[in-house]
């Protein structure tokens, strides 16, 4: 069975951004994707409102400009066969340090670790875990990287295999790059 | 029986008959038995003298009985063509005592007459229509008009002029006469049914006048049928003909009906020459007539016209908005008691007509939002309480709406707010709307705007359009007292918090008084929104601060309006402060201080530093609740561990106060976790003695973590106990891993064996389950480390698992 | 067999051709028991003549007689008064001598330009008849043969033949203006009308036009009207408003007209009527007669349609005037209420 994961964060709207960039809408059509992990800093409900009609099952952890206490710090997610841990990322000191991260996923005891707030995309294995910070879907300001490239994750699990796919919005394109993940 | 079931028995008893002799007409023209066919004809014919019958029910008998007509027609068509001549039928069918059943034989026999050429086309055309006065009843009359009008729907001459040889045939003009006599025949009988039977039954005798109307408007479907007829005699001769009709017959129903049917029916050229007398008509009509509705058909009629590909579109000599502008005016004007919704709603249409003619011209708009302004003053002075006061619209009427309606037009028109912002009488009629309609519009404004990502570029622009928008930007003096939604409300200010970030300039400095002009109107806005539209300006000016870090070569001023930016930021983000937040400000603050440290504008160190200690301040002073203490204190350690502009002087100070706060967390946990956090600022801090690398001061490093440890010892419960513990070894881990002498196998050893010894005794539950995984995964971490044959990997000689 | 023995049979069979019989026209005429005839059709002044032929039953016997006649006879039979005939016309020839017949026998004869003034007519109390009648004088009884003929008068087209127009009306009530395009018609003619409602404040169900016959008999306190209604003709249905103009068409030839006479012989008259019905929903009816003159005149090509376009536009009066019978506070106008029919 194949499950579709959306992953995305740090829309900061309307503090640092207007609205997500038309072209990634477009590509989210409601009814495709089963699940959405969103490591946080949606900062309105409206925000949230929008994930709702993607999919029913939204997962939100608290980001440093969400207002929302009911966000939690940090969650597990159970999809398919792999754990998957989902912070915002801003408690991670120093910021986006792999063995830091690398510590949360040990406590969370999960398979993907997901974390956000550094507005940069990335993926990778490290100790054969899989680590994605889908960046900012927004591609919002941020005061340590300077020209932010909007983007975001689609999982797609089957099995024991994870497919992130990564879009990114160069310009007026949007590119995909594709990376694979085996559950060892 | 009902008298549903009543018109039931009755129709079913005249179609029986009608069944029968039809049946008997037939059989005896098949053999040939002309007069017993005619008969027989009429004897079904009979059947239409009946006064039982409603409309409906006449209709159906009407059809089946007009079928059957067919039959004689053909037949008599066929005997013509095989030369019998069937000499005097026209004059024999005459004898018919009956006028009803006779009236229909003379048609039938008539249009066969003309079809074999026997007699004058137009002689006979002239004399049906004369003959059928005598059937005045007017449903029967109506249908009997309707059958010469479908018999002959064929035969009408449609030519300019006759053919030499033939001179009885007719012209176009013969047909125009021809039809125009039955109209006007019909519509006096159609119009004469609404003053016959009972004054209580008006309701259903509308509702069938109603159902009657199209056989009444076949006649001008007819009319612009004819291929023949002329622009110019439709101008001159036919429609103030039937316009003459129209108005005269003083009905309502009629007039709404048949000034529709004339818009549908006849050509956009037809009307285009025609305009001023049409309209000239609708002021002249009854005034239960909904004019309104005429006249909006006629323009949206044109406006599609005047958007088609192919077509030549509006001629240019047509002045078609000033004639509308003007006519409607005159029927404004002309019924004193048109309601005001209605009057806006012919407005809504012209202005439709002035976007769709005349995309270009801004100015015709505006001359329509001017005429609704003057009709809106009027109506003040009219029945406004006194001349001054406006006498504002409720946003739930029927008024209000349509002018909400009149205004989205130019708004989805233009798709531009600049060029809304252009037109100089759209500001105005908002005094008319009410708090609730205004802010409506206001927000209708804004999400065009960001809909169409519409950039306002100058500052009076800016002024302009907060102006306009000013229910959404600071309270009203007509505001309602009660609290509003605080859903809704959040909403709207987000959208406000999303229209400020297209307010750019193309140059920076500009840009600079756009947001300053921008944070004037929304400081305005009180505590509830400033919330909501402050950061989004204090963002924007971040990245302003950027830009001009970016343009330093080019731009000698730039770290002096830098500095004066992070003012303005600093400003900006104190108000907050007044406003009673806390979180909001400090995480402002904590931005504030990264971006100055990273744009090294002369000072920045002491901005950042500004930045950062208001930051701590708003911590110490404000935040009491120990789990946003922790959550604060991380991030501003978080935060500091980041930057690199600090010289010792500043860093020091920093640093230390991060771990007293952190040692003097309310919880004892907290505690343990803050100073482990903390551990991390005297590792990878970064001092500008330092040239930017990190400290890596080792002997810090331990003494947190030994302070980590020792508040754990001192956690009573033992569950949470062993969880910082497992905690804890994940730092000694960290920082063994990144080469902290400090940090010894031994350490690990003992903090290992310690995590061993305490975990059984531990109550199984699903925590426990956790800790034991979090110890597992980290032992299973320094496994993969100890039995890594990377270069690189650190040595865990001596470790024991 | 007795009748034989009396010498009343039938010895001979007499018989009446009339010269030029194949190419004459013949028309027809009602019976006294309302039956068709069909006879040979003279004019005034037209002579007649022919040839009466009397065939001998049984060859060989011979015929006594006293002389032999022939009469050209015009009568009026007043119904009432049978037996009397009154002959306005009668003149004899004599055809032969008292003698014997011994063969078949005939003899020609010819009554020159005889005079026929009045046309042949059956009515319900009249009838007017020419006859030829043979008459072979006997001893005992005489042997009489009879022929009908049918006399047609022709009239020239009248020099004055004016429209009948009038408007007429009960006050406050219904005021209307009718016309027929002309007073005098003929057999086959049309008459082309309109009725123009001026004022209706009546709810009409509709109206008719009846052409009523009135043959008048006797003289003094013996005169008797029988009044027939020839056509009914349906030329409205349902309530004109004001303003309406209603056309009338009604081509007469299909019915059975005869012309217009006028005190036939001090006998009878027949004349004609053109009655205008209005019936109101309440069936009450409302109706106005006006006298018109038939009349017979020769065959000729119909014209082409006549309708109510071809009156004069219509012009109203300032004031109704001409309340033909006055117009009293109740109804008694030339609108009576229906007391026929």
């Amino acid at each position: 069975m194949k499950i579709l994961v959306l992953v995305l964060g740090d829309l900061h709207i309307p503090h640092r951004s207007i609205s997500m960039p038309g072209k990634f809408k477009k590509l989210l059509v409601p009814g495709k994707i089963q699940h959405i992990l969103c490591t946080g800093n949606l900062c309105t409900k409206e925000s949230f409102d929008y994930l709702k009609t993607l999919a029913s099952d939204v997962h939100v952890v608290r980001g440093d400009f969400d207002e929302n206490m009911n966000y939690p710090e940090q969650k597990v997610v159970t999809v398919g066969q792999f754990r998957i841990g989902l912070c915002h990322g801003h408690h991670v000191v120093p910021w986006g340090d792999i063995e830091s991260l690398a510590v949360v996923q040990r406590q969370l005891d999960v398979d993907i670790l997901i974390s956000g707030h550094t507005h940069k995309f990335e993926a990778f294995e490290h100790e054969n875990k899989f680590y994605i910070n889908p960046g900012s879907a927004t591609g919002a300001y941020n005061a340590i990287e300077q020209n932010v490239t909007p983007s975001f994750v689609l999982l797609d699990i089957q099995q024991s295999t994870v497919v992130a796919y990564v879009y990114q919005l160069l310009g007026e394109d949007v590119k995909v790059e594709r990376i694979e993940y085996k559950k060892s | 029986m009902t008298p549903q079931e009543e018109q039931e028995k009755l129709l079913e008893e005249a179609l029986g008959v009608v069944k029968v002799q039809s049946f008997q007409m037939k059989r005896c023209l098949d053999k040939g038995k002309l007069m017993d066919g005619l008969k027989h004809a009429s004897n079904m014919l009979g059947e239409l003298r009946t006064s039982m019958l409603s409309p409906k029910s006449y209709y159906e008998l009407y059809m089946m009985i007009s079928d059957e007509l067919r039959h004689l027609e053909l037949y008599l068509v066929d005997e013509f063509q095989k030369g019998r001549k069937v000499s005097d039928l026209y004059e024999l069918v005459q004898y018919a005592g009956n006028i009803v059943p006779r009236l229909y034989l003379v048609v039938t026999v008539g249009v066969v007459y003309i079809k074999a050429n026997e007699l004058s086309r137009k002689d006979i055309l002239k004399d049906l229509v004369e003959m059928c006065r005598g059937v005045q009843h007017p449903l029967r009359g109506l249908f009997l008009r309707n059958y010469l009008l479908q018999c002959t729907k064929n035969v009408l001459p449609d030519v300019v002029t006759e053919a030499a040889s033939e001179t009885d045939t007719g012209t176009v003009k013969d047909s125009i006469d021809f039809i125009q006599l039955n109209f006007s025949e019909m519509n006096k009988l159609w119009v004469r049914m609404q003053h016959q039977g009972h004054t209580r039954e008006r309701e259903k005798r509308e509702q069938e006048r109603r159902e009657l109307r199209i056989l009444v408007g076949t006649n001008l479907v007819r009319l612009s049928q004819l291929e023949n007829m002329d622009v110019d005699t439709y101008k001159k001769n036919v429609l103030p003909c039937i316009l003459e009709q129209v108005v005269s017959c003083k009905d309502a129903i009629a007039q709404e009906y048949l000034m529709e049917c004339i818009i549908q029916v006849f050509p956009d050229e037809f009307h285009l020459q025609t305009l001023s007398s049409f309209l000239r008509a609708c002021a002249d009509l009854h005034p239960d007539v909904n004019v309104k509705n005429i006249i909006i058909a006629l323009i949206d009629r044109l406006a599609q016209f005047a958007m088609k590909e192919e077509g030549s579109g509006i001629p240019n000599e047509i002045q078609l908005f000033d004639i509308f502008s003007q006519q409607i005016a005159q029927v404004i004007q002309n019924r004193p008691d048109m309601p005001p919704e209605d009057i806006v709603a012919l407005q809504v249409a012209l202005i439709n007509l002035a976007l769709k003619c005349y995309p270009d011209k801004h100015d015709y708009v505006d001359k329509v939002l001017e005429t609704t302004e003057e009709i809106f003053n009027r109506l003040n002075l009219d029945h406004g309480p006194t001349p001054r006061t406006k006498n504002i619209l409720e946003s739930t009427s029927a008024v209000s709406r349509e002018l909400m309606r009149l205004m989205k037009i130019p708004v989805d028109n233009y798709n531009n707010l600049l060029t809304i912002l252009k037109l100089e009488h759209f500001g105005p009629l908002f005094e008319y709307f009410d708090y609730q309609a205004r802010k409506m519009m206001s927000m209708y404004l804004i999400s065009n705007a960001l809909e169409n990502m519409t950039t306002i570029p100058s500052q009076e622009e800016v002024d302009g359009i907060l102006a306009l928008v000013s229910p959404l930007v600071l309270d009203q003096s007509d505001q309602p007292e009660d609290e509003e939604d605080p859903e809704d409300f959040a909403e709207e200010q987000g959208l406000m918090g999303r229209f400020i970030h297209l307010l750019i300039a193309d140059d920076p400095d500009q840009q600079y008084l756009v947001l300053n002009t921008a944070r004037k109107h929304f400081g305005n806005g009180g505590n509830k929104r400033i919330r909501h539209t402050l950061p989004p300006i204090i963002f924007c000016a971040y990245r302003l601060a950027y830009r001009y870090k970016s343009l330093q070569d080019v731009d000698d001023k730039w770290e002096k309006k830098c500095q004066k930016i992070f003012q303005f930021c600093h400003q900006t983000i104190t108000a907050l402060t007044k406003a009673e937040l806390v979180e909001l400000p400090l995480r402002l603050f904590l931005q504030g201080a990264v971006a100055a440290g990273n744009i090294d504008f002369e000072n920045h160190e002491t901005v950042a530093y500004e930045f950062m200690s208001q930051g701590f301040s708003l911590y110490e002073d404000e935040i009491s609740d120990s789990r946003a203490q922790l959550a604060a204190i991380t991030l501003i350690i978080a935060t500091i561990e980041r930057m690199s502009c600090f010289g010792e002087e500043n860093h020091e100070p920093l640093r230390t106060q991060c771990a007293l706060a952190a040692s003097k967390l309310l919880k004892k946990p907290d505690q343990c976790r803050g100073v482990g956090v903390c551990s991390h600022l005297f590792w990878s801090g970064k001092t500008q003695e330092n040239n930017g690398e990190e400290m890596k001061d080792g002997k810090r490093v331990m003494e947190c973590l030994k302070k980590g440890l020792r508040i754990a010892n001192q956690c009573m419960d033992a569950c949470v106990q062993v969880q910082l513990f497992v905690e804890v070894l994940n730092h000694y881990v960290y920082f063994y891993e990144k080469g902290n002498t400090q940090v010894t196998v031994q350490i690990l050893n003992q903090l290992i064996t310690k995590i061993r010894d305490d975990l059984p005794n531990l109550e199984s539950n699903e925590e426990t389950d956790q800790i034991n995984k979090h110890f597992s995964n980290t032992i299973e971490h320094l496994r993969l480390q100890m039995e890594s044959t990377e270069k690189d990997a650190p040595s865990y000689e001596g470790l024991e698992l | 067999m007795a009748l034989s023995f009396f010498g009343f049979g039938q010895s001979a069979e007499v018989d009446i051709v009339l010269d030029g019989q194949d190419s004459r026209k013949t028309a027809e005429i009602k019976a006294e028991d309302g039956k068709k005839e069909r006879h040979y059709l003279y004019y005034d002044g037209e002579t007649v003549s022919g040839k009466v032929s009397i065939t001998l039953k049984k060859p060989g016997t011979k015929l006594e007689h006293q002389g032999i006649k022939i009469e050209f006879i015009g009568q009026i039979e007043l119904y009432y008064d049978r037996g009397n005939h009154h002959e306005f016309t009668s003149l004899v020839k004599e055809l032969a001598r008292p003698g014997e017949l011994s063969q078949n026998s005939s003899y020609d004869f010819e009554f020159v330009q005889v005079e026929k003034p009045y046309e042949s007519y059956t009515g319900a109390n009249v009838r007017l008849r020419y006859l030829l009648r043979v008459t072979i004088v006997k001893r005992l009884s005489d042997l009489v043969k009879e022929k009908d003929i049918i006399v047609h008068t022709l009239s020239q087209y009248p020099d004055m033949n004016n429209s009948i127009k009038m408007e007429v009306g009960i006050e406050d009530c219904l005021h209307i203006e009718f016309e027929y395009n002309k007073s005098k018609y003929h057999l086959k003619d049309v008459i082309v009308g309109k009725i123009y409602f001026l004022l209706v404040r009546i709810k009409i169900k509709h109206m008719e036009i009846q052409i009523i016959k009135r043959e008048t008999t006797g003289s003094g306190p013996n005169t008797f009207n029988e009044n027939e209604t020839i056509a009914k003709y349906e030329i409205m249905d349902g309530a004109p408003v004001r303003g309406e103009s209603i056309p009338i068409r009604l081509f007469l030839s299909g019915y059975e007209l005869t012309p217009s006479m006028k005190d036939i012989n001090k006998k009878f008259s027949v004349r004609y009527f053109l009655n205008l019905v209005l019936v109101d929903e309440e069936e009450r009816r409302y109706f106005k007669q006006q006298e018109i003159t038939v009349f017979r005149r020769s065959d000729k090509h119909r014209k082409p349609i006549q309708n109510a376009n071809m009156l004069k536009k219509h012009s109203p009066q300032q004031t109704p005037q001409a309340f033909l019978d006055a117009s009293n506070a109740h109804h008694v106008n030339p609108y009576r209420e229906a007391d026929e029919q």
